[in-house]
């Protein structure tokens, strides 16, 4: 055919070109109930959130905006900001390192290609799943109270009387931070995954040249792990900040002993729903969202100094 | 043929659809729908749907959604509710919160019914002024409650210790507590709990001194020399062993499912007196219920009745009249008391007391018995306290278990309490 013919057929594909939206509408559509919960549930009420930590709202009466009272508190006359903070900060130091080591520790021996491992891997992630339910730290309480099994177990093979763990402020924060530990499932997984990307043959060239276990693990094993800890120990310590659940149940809400196991979260908690402090509450969410953002950041930043991409 | 809906159809169809709904709307507005929302053990919880059950029997056009919490999540779930526009029909109300709610304008003013759908005139005026905030009726009692001392019968008598009575002085409670674990007849089992960080108690010891917890206008009404005297007894008592150690007060979470006589800790706690019930419940050893030790000659009244817990329409419920004439079933009507028995608290209707008392088990006739014994010897009911009054009674927990753990010393205490008590009232 001429070329005459073909140019109306281009112009009319050019007219009815879709725009890029609704190129793209189906796609959209199927967002849709994540877009709903994202604005309604995330972002709307964390804007709110904003505008309530410059007020007083105490959820009867209206807010009235207090400019930045509620920070200037925080920064300068809250003794419970600071007694919370610590605690919280002693429970990321201890919890995830250990949590990370014990979790490498695990899946390096699930790798030595043992048989039945899927089920060995179920198993373990299994307090994954439990770990930050009621129900778990309502065992918890029970193991490691005055009569718990803890003290049982040391009474009968040490005969040590032991305390009361839970119940005792010089201990109680490292009751919650086994709890942690025992929780290294999701890590676990994750290391797996990552030591199976390790290429044998790096392996098997070190085995020929006679390098020791420890020697490969140092100089292999670990180097070309450091991409798949880093981002371990970025979510964990986010989580770690973020823990509530094991300290609200095993505490009763109150963070005690003499606020051992006072979590910033539950001090947050305690000052919006147990004093009805909510413009208060709210500029404490605020100050922790900083506060991981900066800890998140100088982990980006310290990553270009351990961390090996092998490409 | 495929099947196709013209616009038409549609429209008919959704039409079609809203009529059948609102018929079925109708029907629901016809019975007058409440909700009622109370905190509680199971025990209470267990009587008041009883109590509603026999309400909806005789009201066939009323339908009841009961709802129970905790003591912490109630008042969180309150306040949210009440914010959110969406404020139960029936609120179970409590003292230190009543001022509160009725000056935000959340409660239903009572005075209009009284008399005719409220009939609580044999309450007796301070049992019907207990309800009352600035001159109007925002609560009813629902019973009449004070402190107690509970003690395990069986343990105290164990350790052949001469029973305990009410009157006794806080020398001689300390000293007998202190034989009950010297008997040593139970496992880590001491005399007493160690209430030193138990708000009710420390205000009754503050009373007894002609002090008290807080003045009318809402500002601490003792110094730090009282919080460190009562630290410093309590020191004694764990000196003496007469009260259980620091680590095993601490598993106590201010429940009753928690406190040392349910945990088989200790022979004595302390608790209000309708708990008492509740208590008893929970183990098989009889217990025994007594008023607070006292200062001795020249004490004042520690002790006060006060409602347990009072009961409140919210003011923008859309059935007023039938949320006031189910409040008057409870604590009014033979049936609606009945259901409910004492373990609110004692019923404030002279009545309703008569015709309950025959049929009570034993642990609620003691409860009717110590509260009958109780009355010549109490004094006025406090003020109301101030906003940051309830992170007080947590503060007062926290020090107690700092002098208990030995962080700080009693006199320390006493001060560093005062200070904080005052700015956490202050703030409000």
């Amino acid at each position: 055919m001429a070329i005459g013919a073909s140019a109306p057929v281009r112009v009319e594909t050019y007219q009815k070109a879709p725009s890029a939206f609704a190129r793209n509408a189906p796609g959209y559509l199927f967002l849709l109930p994540w877009f709903i919960g994202f604005f309604g549930l995330t972002l709307g009420p964390a804007l709110v959130s904003l505008y309530l930590s410059f007020t007083d709202y105490n959820l009867l009466q209206a807010p009235h905006l207090v400019g930045l009272d509620n920070y200037a508190r925080i920064a300068t006359g809250d003794d419970k900001f600071i007694s919370s903070m610590k605690v919280t900060l002693f429970y990321v130091v201890c919890s995830v390192p250990l949590k990370l080591a014990f979790a490498l520790m695990v899946a390096l021996l699930l790798n030595r290609g043992i048989r039945g491992l899927p089920i060995y891997r179920a198993i373990f992630y299994l307090p994954s799943l439990l770990g930050s339910s009621v129900a778990i730290a309502v065992l918890w309480r029970q193991i490691f109270d005055g009569d718990g099994v803890v003290n049982t177990l040391l009474w009968y093979v040490l005969g040590i009387n032991g305390p009361s763990w839970i119940s005792n402020p010089n201990y109680s924060l490292y009751t919650l931070i086994i709890l942690a530990i025992w929780q290294f499932g999701s890590p676990m997984i994750i290391f797996l995954a990552g030591l199976r990307q390790i290429p044998t043959d790096l392996y098997e060239a070190a085995s020929l040249d006679g390098a020791s276990k420890a020697r490969i693990f140092f100089k292999i094993t670990l180097p070309l792990l450091t991409p798949v800890i880093f981002f371990n120990a970025v979510v964990q310590t986010i989580d770690a900040f973020k823990a509530f659940t094991p300290a609200y149940v095993i505490s009763s809400g109150t963070g005690g002993p003499i606020d051992s196991t006072l979590f910033y979260t539950l001090y947050l908690y305690q000052e919006a729903f147990g004093y009805f402090r909510m413009g208060y509450a709210a500029a404490l969410a605020w100050v922790l969202v900083i506060i991981i953002a900066v800890f998140t950041a100088f982990s980006f930043l310290s990553a270009r100094y351990w961390v090996h991409y092998d490409d | 043929m495929t099947l196709t809906i013209d616009r038409r159809q549609l429209l008919a169809g959704m039409a079609a659809t809203v009529a059948f709904s609102s018929i079925g709307l109708g029907r629901a507005n016809a019975a007058t729908s409440m909700r009622f929302l109370w905190w509680g053990s199971k025990e209470r919880t267990d009587r008041t749907l009883a109590a509603i059950k026999a309400y909806q029997g005789k009201n066939a056009d009323v339908s009841i959604a009961g709802e129970s919490f905790g003591w912490d999540n109630y008042w969180t779930r309150l306040a949210t509710q009440t914010a959110g526009g969406n404020a139960p029909d029936l609120i179970q109300m409590d003292y230190r919160y009543i001022f509160e709610y009725a000056r935000r304008g959340t409660l239903l003013d009572f005075t209009p019914y009284m008399g005719k759908s409220l009939a609580i005139d044999d309450f007796g005026a301070p049992n019907i002024d207990s309800g009352k905030v600035d001159g109007k009726l925002y609560g009813v009692n629902l019973g009449v409650n004070s402190s107690m001392a509970a003690v395990n019968t069986v343990a105290w008598a164990e350790a052949g210790v001469e029973p305990m009575h009410d009157g006794m002085t806080w020398d001689q409670f300390a000293e007998a507590c202190a034989k009950v674990t010297a008997a040593g007849k139970r496992r880590g089992f001491y005399g007493s709990q160690d209430a030193s960080g138990v708000e009710p108690s420390f205000e009754c010891w503050l009373r007894q001194r002609g002090k008290a917890l807080y003045t009318n206008d809402g500002k601490l009404a003792f110094e730090a020399k009282d919080a460190a005297d009562w630290f410093a007894f309590w020191g004694h008592m764990r000196d003496i062993k007469a009260c259980v150690p620091a680590d095993v007060q601490a598993l106590d979470q201010l429940t009753i499912e928690t406190n040392m006589i349910a945990l088989r800790k200790a022979a004595v706690c302390f608790a209000h007196s309708n708990q008492f019930i509740a208590i008893q419940g929970l183990g098989k050893e009889k217990l025994d219920i007594f008023a607070y030790p006292n200062p001795g000659p020249g004490g004042k009244p520690g002790q006060y009745l006060k409602p347990s817990m009072l009961m409140s329409v919210s003011a923008t419920s859309a059935n007023k009249d039938a949320a006031v004439a189910f409040v008057n079933y409870l604590v009014e009507d033979p049936d609606g008391t009945k259901a409910l028995g004492v373990e609110r608290g004692v019923p404030a209707s002279s009545k309703i007391r008569g015709l309950l008392t025959p049929d009570l088990d034993a642990a609620s006739k003691q409860v009717v018995d110590y509260i009958g014994r109780l009355t010549p010897q109490v004094g006025a009911l406090p003020p109301s306290p101030p906003n940051g009054a309830g992170e007080n009674a947590f503060l007062l927990k926290k020090i107690a278990e700092e002098v208990a753990f030995g962080k700080t010393s009693a006199q320390d205490a006493g001060t560093k309490f005062v200070e904080q008590a005052a700015a956490n009232v202050t703030r409000g």
